[in-house]
């Protein structure tokens, strides 16, 4: 993995949804991450399609894929297809 | 702006019906209301504070922000909101104020016909917000929504039997049988409008707070096949009742449904918990757990309240309206205040900074003392109201007072950010219960 490839999956790994306190991959939220030179593009869901936190969480990813050393540009695209579900979360460790 | 989608009155919804929930438990404990006095003119008064000015007002505040999210979709008519607030509790008080009246308090007389018009035009601005709202081709699959809509055909009916009622005891010319009336107007207003809501709103709501799989099941479509039918045959019994004609047989038809009905979504919230993936579910849960036991008992009443009435049926009426219907809103208030607060101040961090979780907002063990007095309080009153012991209705009166105080005062905590280490707290805190806007612009950015 290269270091802006970390870097993305970490800024990640720091959004957390704030019902569970669990981070977005963790949530099985993030459906797709992926950088293109300096662009990072991720597709994310939310745990129900009309959450009224659905844009600030969007942007709240932006801010922090745009943190990460070495990525100049992001594109976050929301997706409910498929719809998430429980099923999604990472077990927990514990 | 946080949460765009949100209603910005939800919170002034919520402050107003805190407001007449205590107020209601305090005039009760003042005019020494016991289990036999309901017939009183100041009971129908106190009764009407807590049904319409502290349940409707709450599950409708709770519609007016969980539509956009049943429909995924802006609320439609957002302006109205002030507006149907405010003339359903000018209405609220009006009413409970007119039946004074019935006491000889000639004064009040005026204010007995200008409830149901106020009452009236809020419940019509709510309607046009909430179904502009939630009917459309794809929404209108939803159980839940469907629930919600049979719940607005509830609120109709509850509103044409009570105006009915109002103009019969005001001496108008259009008179109903109040002794006909009465039952099938408690039943609009316990079933077929508030427990047709909680059930709609319960479905999405029990399946976020528990990572529950959303998906419909049987029972969910069979719940509603049986509300509709349970909506249509009490607004068949309303133009019997126009009709003087006896409505016996439809309200034994209607206790039958409710029986049916109640044992289906208990099944279906059960089958929820199960499949859970929250291995400890919040307060709000937990407590919601014991808000579905009273709905239970006040099904299991409803029979012999319907049957034999008097005390029986007062226990019934109190088990479903502060038991069942108040446990679920007072639990769940906490946890949708807690969230409502945290997207306000938190929101705009996310991404950018560590932020606390919407439960660190909250005071579990604070809150749950309270919800325990509230319950304890509520099966001593049903317990009492079903015997006719009138000490321990006091009794009930105090504990539920204490615990609406207490759960007010964990409400404001929630709102002033006090159960979270000073350091994660904003300088600035937006408005307890008027919309952050009306702040001005500069403290609004300082908010956060």
């Amino acid at each position: 993995m290269t270091d802006i490839a970390a870097g993305l999956e970490q800024a990640l790994r720091g959004v957390c949804d704030p019902e569970t306190g669990r981070d977005l991959i963790a949530m099985g939220m993030i459906y797709e991450a992926r950088i293109v030179g300096v662009s990072a593009h991720v597709t994310m869901t939310t745990t129900t399609r009309g959450c009224p936190l659905t844009e600030m969480l969007r942007l709240g990813v932006e801010a922090a894929v745009l943190a990460v050393p070495g990525i100049e540009a992001a594109e976050i695209r929301l997706s409910w297809d498929p719809p998430w579900t429980p099923e999604r979360m990472e077990p927990l460790p514990f | 702006m946080p949460g765009k989608s949100l209603s910005p009155w939800t919170l002034s919804w919520f402050g107003s019906a805190m407001i007449a929930l205590l107020l209601a438990l305090v005039l009760a404990l003042a005019a020494g209301i016991g289990p036999e006095d309901f017939d009183r003119p100041e009971a129908l008064a106190i009764v009407h504070l807590f049904a319409l000015g502290w349940l409707a007002q709450v599950m409708l505040g709770a519609l007016v922000q969980f539509v956009p999210v049943l429909a995924a979709r802006p609320l439609a008519f957002s302006r109205l909101a002030l507006p149907a607030l405010l003339a359903s509790s000018l209405g609220t008080l009006a009413l409970a104020g007119g039946f004074l009246s019935l006491d000889g308090y000639e004064i009040a007389r005026p204010f007995f016909l200008l409830g149901p018009v106020a009452l009236g035009l809020g419940f019509a601005m709510l309607a046009v917000m909430i179904l502009a709202t939630l009917v459309t081709r794809q929404t209108l699959r939803l159980p839940e929504v469907r629930m919600v809509l049979v719940a607005l055909a509830g609120l109709a009916g509850l509103w044409l039997s009570g105006a009915a009622m109002v103009s019969t005891l005001a001496g108008s010319r259009v008179a109903v049988d109040l002794s006909q009336a009465l039952p099938l107007h408690m039943l609009f207003g316990i079933g077929g409008f508030l427990t047709f809501a909680a059930f709609g709103v319960s479905y999405k709501l029990f399946a976020m707070f528990l990572l529950a799989p959303e998906a419909a099941s049987w029972q969910r479509r069979a719940v509603f096949a049986l509300a509709a039918m349970m909506a249509g045959l009490m607004l068949t019994g309303l133009l019997m009742l126009a009709g003087d004609a006896g409505i016996t047989p439809l309200l034994i038809a209607v206790c039958g449904i409710s029986l049916a009905g109640a044992a289906l979504y208990l099944d279906d919230v059960r089958r929820l918990w199960q499949a859970r993936r929250r291995a400890h579910p919040e307060l709000n849960m937990s407590w919601s757990r014991m808000a579905l036991g009273f709905l239970a008992l006040s099904v299991l009443l409803l029979p012999f309240a319907i049957w034999q009435g008097g005390a029986l049926a007062r226990a019934s009426v109190f088990a479903a309206l502060v038991g069942w219907l108040s446990t679920l809103t007072l639990a769940q208030m906490i946890r949708i205040t807690a969230f409502l607060t945290w997207i306000q101040i938190f929101a705009p961090l996310i991404g950018r900074r560590k932020v606390p979780t919407v439960q660190s907002l909250t005071h579990p063990r604070r809150a749950g003392l309270a919800l325990t007095i509230w319950s304890l309080s509520a099966a001593i009153g049903t317990l009492s109201l079903a015997t006719g012991f009138h000490a321990g209705f006091r009794l009930a009166l105090c504990g539920l007072l204490i615990a609406a105080t207490q759960i007010l005062c964990e409400l404001v905590a929630i709102r002033s950010l006090s159960h979270l280490p000073a350091p994660e707290r904003p300088g600035l805190l937006p408005p307890l219960i008027l919309p952050a806007f009306l702040k001005s612009q500069h403290s609004a950015e300082n908010q956060i």
